[in-house]
């Protein structure tokens, strides 16, 4: 797939050849601070295999169910799920996507 | 439930202009749309928020399909367009329903309306010009 492996920034994490440290990790996804936080809490929810917009997840694929259920997670070890926060997944460019690896933003002011 | 308007809808005792239908899943334009292209994308089971969705629920994952569907049929799938789910109120969420949006910036109104103020501008300038 375009993009994988040495030239995707966040293939290069997964694979531990670029430092970030993992705030939630399964077999599906990882789970890092946005390194441009827009909000106290700005985590980037991203699974593992390389897949390079919501477009191009395939039918059968339940990758973002996994992706939901990290959310999840994550919101409520930074304390922020019952206050509440955005989930957000960026589709190509004129939808505001920067790196062409699937992943999805959790964001809260609600700290 | 008969006190949530996305059951209502749903159950067709409260219109909405459908954009897709399924077994598990309805998309219907937003009352208040903040862009040209806003649509949610609702499970009729009624679930409160993305929190409540069950670790063995793939109901995330319809959504994402039909999401993909209906950006393609708006013609927004490779230009691009934003999917969100806001959670609880400090996340924005008002109707305690489960739902996603999709949202993409049509730009051609602001496009429209930009040009509009242009001519108008110009044709002061050519007016005074002219001595008219």
């Amino acid at each position: 797939m375009s993009g994988a492996g040495s030239d995707c920034i966040f293939c290069q994490i997964i694979n531990g050849k670029i430092a970030a440290d993992f705030v939630y990790e399964n077999e599906h996804v990882v789970a890092f601070h946005d390194a441009k936080p827009v909000a106290p809490v700005h985590i980037l929810i991203v699974p593992r295999k390389h897949i390079p917009t919501l477009n191009d997840i395939q039918p059968g694929d339940d990758i973002l169910a996994h992706v939901g259920q990290a959310a999840k997670h994550v919101a409520s070890m930074f304390g922020v799920d019952e206050k509440g926060y955005r989930f957000f997944i960026n589709v190509n460019r004129g939808g505001g996507q920067v790196i062409f690896h699937l992943h999805a933003h959790v964001v809260s002011k609600a700290v | 439930m008969d006190d949530c308007i996305f059951c209502r809808i749903i159950d067709g005792r409260v219109p909405a202009e459908m954009v897709y239908q399924d077994d598990s899943i309805v998309a219907f334009r937003d009352a208040r749309p903040a862009s040209p292209i806003h649509v949610l994308i609702v499970p009729r089971k009624h679930i409160p928020t993305l929190n409540d969705i069950a670790e063995d629920d793939r109901i995330l994952s319809e959504i994402g399909t039909v999401a993909k569907k209906i950006a393609g049929q708006l013609g927004v799938g490779e230009s691009g367009y934003r999917f969100f789910i806001n959670v609880n109120r400090g996340g924005g969420q008002v109707v305690f329903h489960l739902h996603a949006h999709v949202v993409a910036g049509n730009d051609l109104g602001t496009f429209f309306i930009k040009a509009a103020v242009c001519c108008a501008i110009i044709w002061r300038k050519l007016a005074s010009l002219f001595g008219r």
